[in-house]
């Protein structure tokens, strides 16, 4: 176990470092100098030289990854252009709003999902099956921002009865806040894991085990909680690994139409301002959070799952 | 509608149920009201909160290094400055930390400050010393917008409560767009060396306030808190509070507006007309005329673009009133040059008609042999510019002229034409652009010199009679002589092909009345400082 621990975590830390060095230099490759939009239409030229050489930006692409990395190592994140505010505190900063919104997201769509794919796959073509079916597919093609949109002007605007934009301050308040863009991060994932959980939990009540539980005549609760859903629920706890990536990006949408901080609306901004070392920060923690993520998944899997362990 | 009926704030209809009062009625509401934090549920009633919307978030506000007037908008709150912009519908200036000021002559301003303004933390009494400091800080320290203060050579220091500014020339912007504005706040000497040595940029931490607000907290992305100075001695400021949250998108802020989470924003043109026939309940609206302007341009240094009769088909043939209605909703209007009306040098109209005309377009198209001719035209990524790029496109295609759109982030945008970012520049052709403006002429002619091609000048346009003028107006005291050195400089730039002149937009705002009487500059800039509880 903790040799697969050690593979695995180094194998993270690779991807990190080509996916932080791959994406920074697609950015780049896009024409667009900080130096310029930081210091305005009225800098002198050797202003914007003298900035461009402060912040390291003078030096090649190569060098400004090493330089990055091995500050990395000793704890720094580098500084942010405009406000020369650490780039560790500024991302730590907007993560926890982040991750808070991710967590809730993923909560409440698993706690609604799994059920729903359990009860449409014991109750296979009935009503609830067909209702959940159809309500997942629909969920699941609706873009997440037009969900916002709409849930916006549906519940803030029409209604009034939860707040368009922010993170409000104080518990109550930033609950409050969180209530519809975590709707609508999640929203797609209750189809998602309805559909999945309900595929996987057909094919496992089909499987020898649980015929021959039912031929020993154990309740019908027993068998699908105690037998059927571990195992039905191991593709779903993968795809909760791999859905932080996707959720990241719902995040980026959701934290841009409604106003709140985070790391998604943060790592657009600085994109559109070229602003490279809160870039790098942003995707530094993001692709660390999917890395991790994945390894989580895998392991809950192993935990879940005695073949899974044996395997490692 | 007359010019004085769309100034009269439109007022909305009243009684709907908010979000609080919602919470109200229900049981799970009940307990979530009964825990809410009791500072928050009366400063909500009270009206003493104000919550405003930004378009940007902050990023300097050190007065002597800042760029941008979403800063400015705060620094008025906390900072105090000689002059500032009267409120109201004319661009004029009165006395905020002066008592007395006076140009005595073209290079001498003489001032004495309004004794008893305190700095807070200790940091005592304002004094012509500060003055001193905070105006030359920006030229010694090279700052970005040291061309605010223009030849400002220094500040002659006559006792504790008076100075002299001394120019090397006489610089007339001074009293539009240096004393009353960012570069014109005083900051406490003895704060700013104490918090950064060499007396150069405190970036987002100042050290000492002077206005009658305080910025109580920053959270980067989520708002700004300002709160009453406690040692202010001035009238007192309207709101205990005054949250300015972020929101760069329009959209957002007008939903944000109507589901009760702030009470004063701007609005797009794109939704004025739906508000005027609609407004959310209490609601006043307003528009402003904007300083913003935007235009067409053409690269004159692309090899395309070298036949005067090419550039003059394209001027002509742009139908300026259709474009606008298109991208704003018929709610902007023409343009008539780059400087908006209401300040000196405002061209009455411009010399190819708005309306344009294709008969001629097609007549100077001909004589330039460029039928069927493909161009290129760079635009910026955001909705209005997209669409006054498509009917450019639209109206260019009717005389025969193949134009192709070229779409770009606004990082990308912003330096295409900049020759110290590579070639680029050579392959603008045609190019939809935006500059903001600050209420003096010379800030908009200054972008338009030879000295500036190949830096913001994109269309390389380069004119020995503009630079002259240019460089002589910002001496000219009388207005009328001023005007018609702006006015000539407006035309050399219409006659060399390279402009059409398109719109300086607007600026709407709304604001709910039962919360707030706000005030506003000429463009409809905030002025919080001055902003009063209803």
């Amino acid at each position: 176990m903790w040799i697969y621990f050690g593979r695995r975590l180094i194998l993270a830390i690779l991807v990190v470092v080509i996916a932080v060095t791959l994406l920074n230099a697609m950015l780049h490759l896009v024409p667009g100098d900080p130096a310029v939009m930081i210091l305005g239409p009225r800098a002198t030229p050797e202003l914007i030289e003298a900035f461009r050489v402060r912040m390291g930006l003078d030096q090649p692409f190569h060098v400004q990854m090493a330089t990055f990395f091995w500050r990395l190592l000793q704890g720094d994140m580098g500084t942010d252009v405009f406000t020369g505010r650490s780039v560790a505190a500024i991302v730590l900063e907007q993560l926890p709003f982040t991750l808070t919104l991710i967590a809730v997201s993923i909560l409440w769509a698993a706690a609604l999902g799994i059920p729903l794919g359990c009860f449409s796959a014991i109750r296979r073509n009935s009503l609830l099956d067909k209702v959940t079916g159809l309500l997942s597919v629909s969920v699941i093609s609706i873009p997440a921002f037009v969900m916002a949109l709409y849930a916006l002007l549906i519940f803030a605007v029409e209604l009034k009865w939860l707040p368009a934009i922010g993170a409000g301050e104080g518990f109550l308040d930033s609950l409050e806040h969180l209530i519809l863009p975590a709707f609508t991060v999640g929203v797609s994932w209750v189809g998602y894991m309805a559909r999945i959980v309900r595929a996987s939990m057909l094919e496992v009540l089909g499987e020898t085990h649980v015929r021959m539980a039912r031929a020993f005549g154990l309740t019908e609760r027993r068998i699908v909680f105690g037998y059927a859903l571990p195992i039905a629920i191991l593709p779903t706890v993968t795809l909760l690994g791999v859905g932080v990536a996707y959720l990241v990006s719902a995040a980026v949408f959701a934290e841009v139409i409604f106003a709140r901080p985070g790391v998604g609306a943060l790592i657009v901004e600085a994109v559109d301002s070229r602003n490279y070392p809160i870039v790098l920060g942003c995707v530094l923690v993001t692709t660390a959070l999917f890395v991790l993520a994945t390894l989580v998944s895998d392991l809950v899997n192993a935990l879940l799952d005695p073949r899974a362990r044996e395997s490692l | 509608m007359s010019s004085e009926q769309q100034n009269q704030p439109v007022t909305g209809r009243l009684g709907a149920l908010g979000r609080r009062t919602f919470l109200k009625a229900g049981a799970t509401a009940g307990v979530v009201a009964a825990t809410l934090p009791i500072s928050q549920a009366i400063w909500a009633q009270s009206g003493k909160v104000l919550r405003a919307r930004a378009y940007a978030d902050l990023d300097a506000l050190d007065p002597g290094f800042y760029q941008n007037a979403y800063n400015v908008d705060v620094m008025n709150c906390i900072y105090s400055k000689l002059v500032r912009y009267k409120s109201g519908r004319e661009w004029d200036w009165e006395l905020e930390a002066a008592e007395e000021i006076e140009q005595v002559d073209p290079t001498h301003i003489r001032f004495k400050l309004r004794p008893g303004i305190m700095f807070t933390g200790g940091y005592g009494e304002m004094t012509a010393e500060d003055v001193k400091f905070s105006f030359e800080r920006v030229i010694e320290h090279d700052s970005p917008i040291k061309g605010d203060w223009g030849p400002l050579d220094h500040v002659e220091v006559t006792d504790k409560y008076s100075g002299v500014i001394v120019l090397k020339e006489p610089f007339q912007p001074l009293w539009s767009i240096t004393l009353p504005y960012g570069a014109g706040h005083i900051v406490s000497k003895k704060a700013v060396t104490e918090a950064v040595a060499d007396g150069g940029s405190f970036g987002m931490e100042p050290p000492a306030f002077s206005g009658p607000y305080v910025l109580k907290e920053w959270k980067p992305d989520q708002y700004v808190h300002l709160t009453r100075n406690p040692e202010w001695t001035g009238p007192e400021p309207g709101f205990d509070e005054i949250r300015i949250i972020p929101m760069d998108d329009d959209k957002t802020a007008e939903i944000a507006y109507e589901a009760g989470d702030i009470d004063y924003t701007g609005i797009s043109l794109a939704s004025l007309d739906q508000y005027k026939n609609d407004l959310p309940d209490e609601t006043a609206l307003e528009e402003y005329p904007s300083l913003y302007y935007v235009w067409l341009g053409q690269n004159l240094d692309n090899p395309e673009l070298q036949d005067p009769n090419l550039r003059k088909a394209i001027q002509w043939a742009i139908n300026v009133p259709q474009v606008l209605d298109a991208a704003y909703f018929g709610q902007a209007q023409p343009s008539t040059g780059i400087i908006a009306p209401g300040l000196v040098g405002h061209r009455e109209a411009s010399l190819i008609p708005p309306e344009g005309d294709p008969e001629k377009a097609r007549e100077f198209l001909k004589q330039a042999g460029a039928e069927g001719k493909r161009l290129t035209l760079e635009t910026l990524n955001a909705s209005t510019w997209k669409t006054i790029a498509e009917v450019i496109q639209a109206q260019l295609a009717q005389i025969g002229l193949d134009v192709q759109i070229n779409v770009q982030d606004s990082g990308s945008f912003w330096t295409m034409g900049m020759e110290s970012e590579g070639e680029r520049w050579k392959e603008i052709q045609l190019i939809v652009n935006r500059f903001s403006m600050v209420p003096d002429p010379y800030y908009a002619t200054e972008w338009f010199t030879c000295e500036q091609v190949g830096i913001w000048n994109w269309e390389r346009f380069c004119s020995e009679e503009f630079d002259r003028l240019h460089a002589e107006a910002v001496t000219v005291t009388d207005s009328a002589k001023r005007a018609a050195m702006y006015h000539r400089m407006q035309d050399l730039m219409e006659e060399s092909g390279a402009y059409r002149f398109l719109t300086h937009e607007g600026s709407p705002v709304m604001w709910r009345e039962t919360v707030v009487e706000p005030s506003h500059r000429p463009d409809g800039r905030p002025l919080y400082r001055h902003f009063k509880p209803v």
